[in-house]
């Protein structure tokens, strides 16, 4: 298999860490330096064909060939069994809902969080388990940050430069998680939205860091799903405003606890939707700096100073999945950036389409 | 063991990807502006609204434009819709569009006003001084390297009334020069002395 990039070679006595640093090539963090062997093995996962564009990334507007692919697997320290997500991932992000270049640009927090369903995230080894947001995990931890890398690199999104986020947020280097489906009472996430358990998913949301969700006292659905609501029902997050998309992960004892009382994810979704938000005149910071009518909230609210407003406009803009360790009644919310960014869901496996459509219908019933 | 002096050289790859943006030219500048039809594209975000009312009525009062239409689109972090866009450029000779002061909304106002520019339609962007980097970059990225920027003063959003007409001044200046192709290197000019035009 032959390069179709320039390469250079360096004196042997070239420290290679450094010269990817020096050449202003890594997320802060040590690079793995690629070799022919390791990118051509990740080219070979991808189908060959080193010169293949998968998809430009913006807001560079980078080609991103198999081989550049590879090469930043290799970096972020990839296995070449780990390709299919990370390309998934990666078409997931640049499809035009999601908006990529505005992603990558905004000075919001937000990141892309990936999360994996399917069998492939056990063949691969991922976390859906404890600490499953946190560190430990191979699969996990370079398979988002071969997606951040590729985000920097091809994408152009240097902070300060045409990354303009005001903070950022740890899940910049790595933000990658896959549903606990062994261990979760209820069907996956992509059963829902109409895959079969066999196929394998990823779904991309631009999203702030987890939230906590802590309740140790409830014994019921109501109680558990009121303290969600409660975390979700802040001024503070871009979607009070902007309305969008959430994630909600749903620890283990959390789950098993409402699904001991019979509710289905559905319920759960629906039940967050009716019972979360924020009064209108604590959004309008009860017009103390002028009347506010905020367009940015759909039309259809009464501007009436205690109408509820819900955060996310429908119950089928919740991402529910079940993740996390065994032991600990913790949930988390993680908000989206807001109307400006679609969520996406693709399957791994390019020649699979789901048996229904999406949610959009409200047919997600499980 | 088998090597040869060569593979002693460790290969090094570059991870970046080709860009293939081809070059765009901007459109043809004007030369006079009384006569032409403004159109005014507001973004929707926080004060872009105050900011281009304020414009239109500045420059109302020296400029005799046949018509003024205003238009706002739908996200102020996306581009404008193409059908949109369509629109503008059949019903105006001219645009000014806001507000760009912050990363996701500077990036698609300039991704409109080169949409119009391509279409012939000279276009004043205006972003604020902390985006003027991301103009740049954006703008080179696109292939539209002479699209010049209004820049004013950061921030917009959260200021009185009486900061909005500091900026709506810097915009009435700086706009006229920008149709008629006066705005030369003011961006690059504004990166390397922090000094906006004036």
């Amino acid at each position: 298999m032959s390069a179709v990039m320039q390469t250079a070679t360096v004196d042997t006595d070239v420290d290679l860490v450094e010269y990817y640093y020096d050449a202003g090539f890594s997320d802060g963090l040590p690079v793995v330096p690629p070799t022919q062997e390791k990118i051509d093995a990740v080219v070979q996962a991808l189908g060959g064909d080193p010169g293949f564009v998968e998809c430009k990334v913006a807001p560079r507007w980078g080609e991103l060939t198999r081989e550049v692919l590879a090469i930043n697997m290799v970096m972020a320290g990839c296995r070449a069994a780990y390709a299919p997500v990370v390309r998934a991932a990666i078409l997931a992000l640049t499809d035009s809902a999601f908006n990529l270049n505005g992603v990558q640009a905004t000075t919001h927090v937000a990141s892309p969080l990936i999360v994996v369903n399917g069998p492939i995230a056990q063949e691969l080894g991922m976390n859906g388990g404890a600490n499953a947001f946190g560190s430990g995990n191979r699969a996990n931890a370079t398979i988002g940050r071969a997606v951040r890398l590729i985000m920097l690199n091809v994408g152009g999104a240097w902070p300060g430069d045409l990354d303009k986020s005001t903070l950022g947020h740890p899940g910049k280097y790595t933000y990658c998680v896959c549903e606990n489906e062994a261990q979760s009472p209820f069907a996956p996430y992509h059963v829902e939205h109409g895959y079969k358990p066999e196929e394998s998913t990823v779904f991309a949301i631009a999203a702030e860091a987890p939230h906590s969700v802590t309740n140790h006292v409830s014994n019921d659905p109501e109680g558990i799903l009121d303290t969600v609501c409660s975390v979700m029902s802040t001024i503070g997050s871009n979607t009070a405003v902007l309305g969008g998309h959430m994630a909600v992960a749903l620890g283990l004892e959390h789950a098993k606890t409402i699904a001991q009382h019979g509710w289905t994810r559905a319920d759960i979704r629906n039940y967050i939707f009716m019972n979360h938000g924020n009064r209108f005149i604590d959004l309008a910071y009860g017009h103390r700096y002028g009347k506010v009518y905020n367009r940015n909230i759909p039309k259809w609210y009464k501007r009436e100073d205690n109408t509820r407003i819900p955060i996310i406009h429908s119950p089928d803009n919740i991402h529910l999945f079940v993740m996390g360790g065994a032991a600990g009644r913790f949930s988390a919310v993680i908000p989206g950036w807001g109307h400006m960014s679609t969520p996406v869901h693709r399957p791994i496996d390019t020649n699979v389409t789901p048996l229904e459509p999406d949610c959009s219908s409200g047919t997600c019933a499980l | 063991m088998l090597m040869n002096t060569q593979n002693l050289q460790p290969r090094v790859y570059d991870p970046c990807g080709v860009v293939r943006s081809i070059a765009i030219p901007t459109a043809e500048r004007v030369n006079t502006l009384d006569g032409l039809r403004l159109g005014v594209l507001d973004n929707s975000k926080w004060n872009a609204n105050k900011l281009l009312r304020g414009a239109i009525e500045a420059l109302g009062k020296e400029i005799g434009f046949s018509e003024v239409h205003y238009y706002v689109k739908h996200s102020f972090s996306k581009d404008a819709a193409p059908e949109l866009i369509e629109k503008i450029i059949e019903e105006n000779d001219i645009v000014l569009t806001a507000i760009g002061d912050c990363g996701s909304c500077t990036s698609g106002c300039l991704r409109d006003a080169i949409a119009l520019e391509q279409q012939g339609v000279p276009t004043a962007v205006i972003v604020t001084t902390e985006f003027v980097k991301e103009t740049v970059l954006t703008r080179q990225a696109l292939g539209m390297t002479e699209l010049e920027p209004v820049i004013i003063s950061h921030p917009v959003s959260s200021i009185t009334m009486e900061e909005v007409a500091q900026r709506v001044a810097q915009i009435f200046t700086q706009a006229q020069a920008v149709w008629k192709g006066e705005q030369a290197g003011a961006a690059d000019t504004y990166l390397k002395g922090r000094k906006t035009p004036d």
